[in-house]
């Protein structure tokens, strides 16, 4: 196991990743491009850590992306402050937010969570959307991209530069990623996957687990989504909306959700599919469509995670999602007294 | 026999809508004993467990462990304080190992199931072994790394038996055990909650319909029907009972006919 397909596969992505300037342009694909892979990839893997380990569908993890993308642009914009400072307080804004809804998503399980994390993913795209004054409506906001803030150096990163830098936090969070869910903590996530009736007989009070899980995932958004901002200069609404969430949903499952790759390979996908498609035809949402359906059909646990499972070293399945589908009185339990 | 009361119910009342599926149930289970609920289908004996165990919490009535009140409090708070228990269906984590199913109950009675810091070496092998010796205890040290969605039913009681022990218990309830096994099986779990309470030295409190199992393994028997106590004693008052054997083992002897 130690040197299997998983370390291949991490090596073999992480050197295709560093060679993406020079094999970008091969496929008329500018880095841009692919430096939005990676962030959308972090969005995506942070809906992950709650679809796909936790169990739970996070319909409103955009919310928290553009949290970080607001984050960042509004301090560039009002308080001029550098690169990794704007990084920070995006991500700070985004694990705030998860703050103030965590609490109430962390005693809604399957359709009733998702369904309240679209509700809380609307509220921050409505104001968003409305506060017009500070945040430019739905216009979105303009702002200049800070130059970089490590000591003397008042350097501002373009093109490959910044795709490198972006690298470097992605190869970071991976790593922090498999850390996280091979940790003990990241272990008992998936027994509450499982089965969240039995963590709790173990004494473990899984509402705990979750509220952490919920912070991480908000966390690991807000990241990328204050680097996408800074990658756009600009931010808008819509990055906030539920379909964005669903965009990120949809990128987990089709490269194979509960995996570690899985949410670049289905971003990979998703943004460079639409990329490409887009530059041919208004209609490339047909085209994505047909190609989710024609994954899910032959790939049922996601690419990656169809192949790891005929390899025989998948450690998830989907298969008994269905049962967490409902609250269990074993969990409502608590919050009667 | 001790004397002490480690688990009590008190007038234990839970309704769904209309249904009374458990109507003022007492009962007192003497530390150190195996105690049986027994009835017959729809008798009430899981609501009443799942009562007990913090499942839900009774709409009327109280519940004391080990002389405190535990009435709402939440259910893995009482596996802190020393409760187990099984489901009729085992409640295990079938894509896991049976190793992992163990290991987590006992990660979780070391606080180490909290941590995103790996265990040290040692913590590790003081786990690893506390494994092994739950696993030994109910024989499936063998299937050790196999996905316990692949073992039988009887097996995967085990091994939640195993996992209900992962957290040290003082009072292990057991939500028909016997359920759905075959004759076989059946012995190996009876021998099982023997070593509970021989070996062990704990507390047994268990659901069962199958009254040749509960005559020769309790020490003391509660008859619910419909909800009700009906009688309360020694397999032998039980078995002497004229109530019982009207309600209860005629049923039995006709549904056997």
């Amino acid at each position: 196991m130690r040197f299997g397909p998983t370390r291949l596969i991490t090596v073999g992505v992480v050197i295709l990743l560093a060679l993406a300037p020079f094999l970008s342009p091969l496929i008329h694909v500018d880095i841009s491009i692919v430096n939005e892979v990676l962030l959308f990839t972090l969005a995506a893997m942070s809906a992950n850590l709650l679809l796909g380990y936790t169990g739970l569908p996070p319909f409103g993890n955009a919310a928290f992306f553009g949290l970080g993308t607001y984050g960042a642009g509004l301090s560039i914009k009002y308080f001029h402050v550098n690169f990794i400072e704007a990084t920070l307080l995006g991500t700070a804004a985004a694990l705030l937010g998860a703050l103030v809804v965590g609490p109430f998503l962390v005693r809604r399980r399957g359709i009733y969570f998702g369904l309240l994390s679209i509700a809380f993913g609307q509220v921050f795209y409505f104001i968003a959307y409305r506060f017009t004054d500070v945040t430019g409506g739905e216009d979105g906001m303009n702002f200049a991209r800070p130059y970089l803030g490590i000591s003397n150096f008042h350097v501002t990163l373009h093109g490959s530069g910044f795709y490198y830098l972006t690298l470097v936090v992605f190869v970071a969070s991976i790593l922090a990623f498999k850390l996280l869910v091979e940790s003990p903590f990241g272990r008992t996530l998936v027994a509450i996957r499982q089965n969240e009736v039995r963590v709790r007989y173990l004494g473990l009070d899984s509402n705990r687990f979750v509220f952490v899980a919920i912070l991480i995932s908000a966390t690991m958004a807000g990241l990328g989504g204050a680097l996408f901002g800074m990658l756009n200069n600009f931010a808008w609404p819509l990055l906030m909306d539920w379909h964005q969430s669903g965009d990120f949903v949809l990128s987990v499952i089709l490269g194979g959700s509960g995996t570690i790759w899985g949410p670049l390979l289905g971003s990979a996908i998703y943004v460079i599919g639409k990329d490409i498609i887009s530059s041919y035809t208004n209609l490339w949402q047909i085209f994505i469509g047909a190609l989710f359906v024609a994954c899910v059909l032959g790939f049922p646990r996601g690419i990656l995670g169809s192949i790891l499972a005929r390899f025989g070293t998948a450690p998830l399945s989907n298969e008994s999602e269905e049962a967490n589908w409902t609250q269990s009185p074993a969990i409502a339990a608590d919050h009667h007294g | 026999m001790g004397s002490t009361l480690l688990l009590e119910a008190q007038e234990v009342s839970k309704y769904f809508g209309g249904v009374h599926a458990c109507e003022g149930v007492s009962l007192g289970v003497r530390e150190g004993t195996i105690h049986a609920v027994i009835g017959p289908n729809g008798a009430g004996k899981t609501t009443f467990f799942n009562a007990l165990s913090g499942f839900y919490y009774p709409d009327r009535g109280r519940v004391f462990f080990d002389g405190e009140e535990i009435t709402r409090m939440p259910n893995w708070r009482r596996i802190e304080r020393g409760m187990g228990r099984t489901f009729q269906t085992p409640s295990i984590f079938p894509e896991l190992t049976v190793h992992d199913n163990v290991a987590l109950g006992v990660r979780s009675k070391a606080g180490l199931a909290f941590r995103a810091r790996p265990p040290s070496g040692e913590q590790q092998a003081v786990l690893e072994r506390r494994v092994d010796e739950l696993l030994g205890f109910v024989n499936l040290v063998r299937f050790k790394e196999r996905p316990v969605a692949e073992l039988s039913h009887g097996s995967q009681r085990l091994c939640e038996i195993a996992m209900s022990l992962s957290t040290e218990p003082r009072l292990v309830l057991l939500d028909e055990p016997m359920a759905g096994l075959a004759e076989s099986e059946t012995e190996r779990i009876i021998s099982v909650i023997r070593g509970l309470h021989d070996r062990l030295g704990l507390t047994v409190l268990f659901v069962e319909h199958n009254m040749r199992v509960v005559l020769g393994l309790a020490e003391m028997i509660t008859v619910l029907d419909r909800g009700r106590i009906l009688a309360e004693g020694t397999p032998s008052e039980i078995a002497a009972n004229e109530a019982v054997r009207d309600a209860y083992l005629g049923k039995e002897v006709l549904e056997r006919v």
